[in-house]
């Protein structure tokens, strides 16, 4: 009978922990008013990285102390599943007063009238201090549905020592044409190393983000009423790096099918001369770099319109449905002030919206060159065309990333991509 | 009648139980290895399995970033608690289901099939709804009650397998001696549905520990999430993966259940049956 002990055990622990779940209820309740008159804001966070949520936390301490009438209480949440968490808060009309999340993925909340128009709540002063074309990402029927608050910009990262050892020149100019880093990446490739890793596992965001070079913005119209159009420069982008890959042969096959992430290893280890990246790796890279690894930051990437790229900023938005909506605009305006911003920003190696975070990071990131092109890649950055539409995340994750990585698999000409593109569009818009 | 099985059998056998065994056991071997990995050495192109310096913040990061104590805490009560009240629930329910015999048999097992087919994000909106009707939402016990809902079904399918499989003879043989339906059911079908039990425990418990979606719609509050929420946090929005505090956390997460595994797999044995009846 020994071993019904065990079971015995777990039956009576069973019951405890039953009684105790009973009592056990969260604290998430919507903020609300307090006996003493005091607002709390409940402000789900998604931050996920340690020094980002410190970032945050002082900030929130900081207006905490000095608004003892209106507490924020933050809610800390991940990147992963906040759709779905969202959704389902904004049905259940439990969402919290203030969002975090990100401009593409906020389009089908707007749409759905979830989300306070914040137009007359924002500063005059901060509102001048970012440009239109950011704007214009959390613009939607001419409503403002969000705060701009940081983005990334895809950008090449060199192996000095690799440029120097194949005789090539670390391009120094305001900008790199897609023609001297293919000359680049060519000049580079030699027996055990390839000139370019580029991890193109989910290539759609990269290429709808980069095309805006070449004038290729995919979407024309806003809403359901959205059209595509998908021609030469829409295809600049992708039949480019096509050509990199199966005729110059100078970009790692492999890397095509991983993450950025995962390409870092062979970029460290020097298999591979370049890399395109996230800007936010800027700060990895100087942190996870081995010893001696002698690096550079290149300049941002131009095509025939201009080093233009796709703004897709993280956003802080207000819930409509929130009784403070003006308190909590009130809290997003200090969060979006210079010092405030560009902390968030450093902290997570991304571009502030703002001109005077810009500066402000200039001065936080002075010891590390990088920063430099990281944050002239932010200048070229404007809102996409496919922000406005609001099919797009569905387009995205079951027509466009398919049929790019058939493409970057050869297994597809440019014209069957466009096809697939355009026809897949068709289906979901109806 | 037993034949001797040869030494070079024996051999055989066990051969091919080592190499199976490192055939599964090699990814949280690695797991392992990676834990204990600084993140130059992760960001390397090197495959070694003994990291070539041993670092221990990958562990002391996990535990002071995400709440992973309070995370597993709440993940074992909920687990455990699902477990115990799903068993408990099924048992009757699979005798029913396998003795008795009529429409309400034929009704029960549509019921069980037609429940398994809906996804769950099909219904999570109208499940958080009822739950914050009922003032359940961002609790534990709400989650136990979705865990159970979601696992009763399968479960009972399962025990009900177990049931049917032990001869009716050794209930018939009860009766003879006078036994009523609850001493039958205690002294000789619940000692032989052990096994089964014990299987049905597991599968409930490993269902509740590693589900993630639930979870993640249902719970807000930060001091209630379980261990997948929290490791999830692991995740950037970039796709950065944090991979050592991921690894360290992925492995202190194994342990409670390796350890409520090593009490239940002793009673996890088919033998009981031999003999019992003969042919």
């Amino acid at each position: 009978m020994k071993s019904n002990r065990g079971i015995g055990a777990i039956a009576l622990a069973s019951v405890a922990i039953l009684s105790l779940a009973g009592c056990t209820q969260g604290s998430a309740n919507n903020g609300g008013e307090s006996e003493d008159g005091a607002v709390t804001l409940q402000f789900q966070s998604l931050s996920d990285q340690p020094a980002t949520q410190e970032a945050v936390k002082a900030i929130v301490d900081e207006w905490n102390t000095d608004n003892p009438d209106v507490q924020v209480e933050i809610v800390q949440a991940g990147w992963d599943g906040a759709f779905d968490k969202l959704i389902t808060q904004f049905t259940g009309g439990t969402a919290p007063d203030i969002i975090h999340f990100e401009a593409s993925s906020i389009v089908s909340f707007g749409t759905d009238g979830y989300l306070a128009d914040l137009t007359d709540l924002i500063d005059d002063e901060l509102k001048s201090d970012i440009s239109e074309g950011i704007w214009e990402s959390v613009t939607q029927d001419d409503q403002i549905i969000a705060y701009p608050s940081t983005l990334q910009s895809y950008m090449a990262f060199a192996n000095a020592d690799l440029l120097e050892a194949a005789g090539v020149e670390v391009p120094t100019g305001d900008t790199m044409t897609w023609d001297e880093l293919q000359e680049i990446a060519k000049a580079t490739t030699t027996g055990g190393t390839y000139g370019l890793g580029w991890g193109l596992a989910s290539p759609t965001a990269t290429m709808m983000s980069l095309g805006l070079g070449f004038d290729g913005g995919y979407f024309d119209g806003s809403g359901a009423d959205a059209t595509i159009e998908v021609g030469e420069n829409e295809l600049a982008v992708p039949e480019r790096i096509h050509e990199m890959a199966y005729t110059d042969k100078s970009i790692e096959p492999t890397s095509l099918t991983q993450s950025g992430s995962d390409v870092l290893a062979s970029f460290y280890g020097g298999k591979v001369a370049m890399t395109v990246q996230g800007s936010f790796q800027a700060t990895n890279i100087a942190n996870d770099a081995p010893d001696g690894f002698n690096w550079v930051a290149l300049p941002p990437l131009e095509g025939s319109e201009g080093a233009v790229q796709a703004a897709n900023p993280q956003t802080y938005s207000v819930n409509i449905d929130s009784e403070y909506v003006e308190e909590s605009a009130d809290f997003l305006n200090f969060f979006m002030s210079a010092d405030n911003l560009a902390a968030v920003a450093y902290a997570d190696a991304l571009i502030p919206s703002s001109e005077s975070a810009r500066t402000e990071v200039e001065k936080l990131a002075a010891d590390n060159p990088a920063w430099t092109q990281v944050l002239a890649s932010g200048e070229g950055l404007v809102g996409p065309p496919f922000l406005k539409v609001e099919k797009y995340t569905e387009w995205k994750d079951t027509i466009a990333t398919p049929a790019f990585q058939q493409y970057l698999a050869d297994q597809i000409t440019s014209e069957q991509l466009a096809k697939q593109l355009t026809d897949g569009w068709a289906d979901i818009a109806g | 009648m037993t034949s001797k099985r040869p030494w070079w059998g024996t051999v055989l056998m066990y051969v091919a139980l080592a190499a199976f065994l490192l055939f599964l056991g090699f990814p949280l071997l690695w797991l392992l290895s990676a834990s204990f990995k600084s993140t130059s050495e992760l960001n390397s192109l090197a495959v070694n399995l003994i990291p070539a310096e041993w670092d221990f913040s990958n562990y002391t990061s996990a535990l002071e970033r995400q709440n992973l104590i309070t995370a597993a805490g709440n993940s074992l009560l909920v687990s455990i608690a699902t477990m115990v009240i799903t068993v408990l629930l099924s048992m009757p329910m699979a005798y029913a289901l396998a003795r008795l015999k009529g429409k309400l048999r034929a009704t029960g097992t549509i019921w069980i099939l037609t429940s398994q087919v809906f996804p769950s994000i099909l219904i999570i909106i109208p499940l958080f709804l009822v739950l914050r009707s009922i003032n359940l939402n961002d609790t534990l016990f709400g989650l136990i009650l979705v865990y159970v809902t979601f696992t009763l079904p399968f479960t009972l399918w399962m025990l009900q397998g177990y049931v049917a499989a032990i001869p009716a003879e050794l209930e018939e043989a009860g009766e003879m001696d006078g036994a009523t339906r609850i001493t039958i059911l205690r002294t000789i079908i619940l000692p032989l549905l052990a096994p089964g039990l014990v299987a049905t425990a597991m599968f409930t418990f490993v269902s509740a520990w590693n589900e993630f979606f639930l979870a993640l719609v249902l719970l807000q509050s930060p001091e209630l999430y379980t261990l997948p929420i929290a490791l999830r946090s692991f995740l950037g929005a970039e796709g950065q993966t944090q991979l050592g505090p991921l690894a360290a956390g992925a492995i202190l997460a194994t342990i409670p259940s390796l350890i409520i595994f090593s009490i239940l797999q002793k009673k996890l044995t088919g033998g009981m049956l031999a003999g019992a009846v003969k042919g």
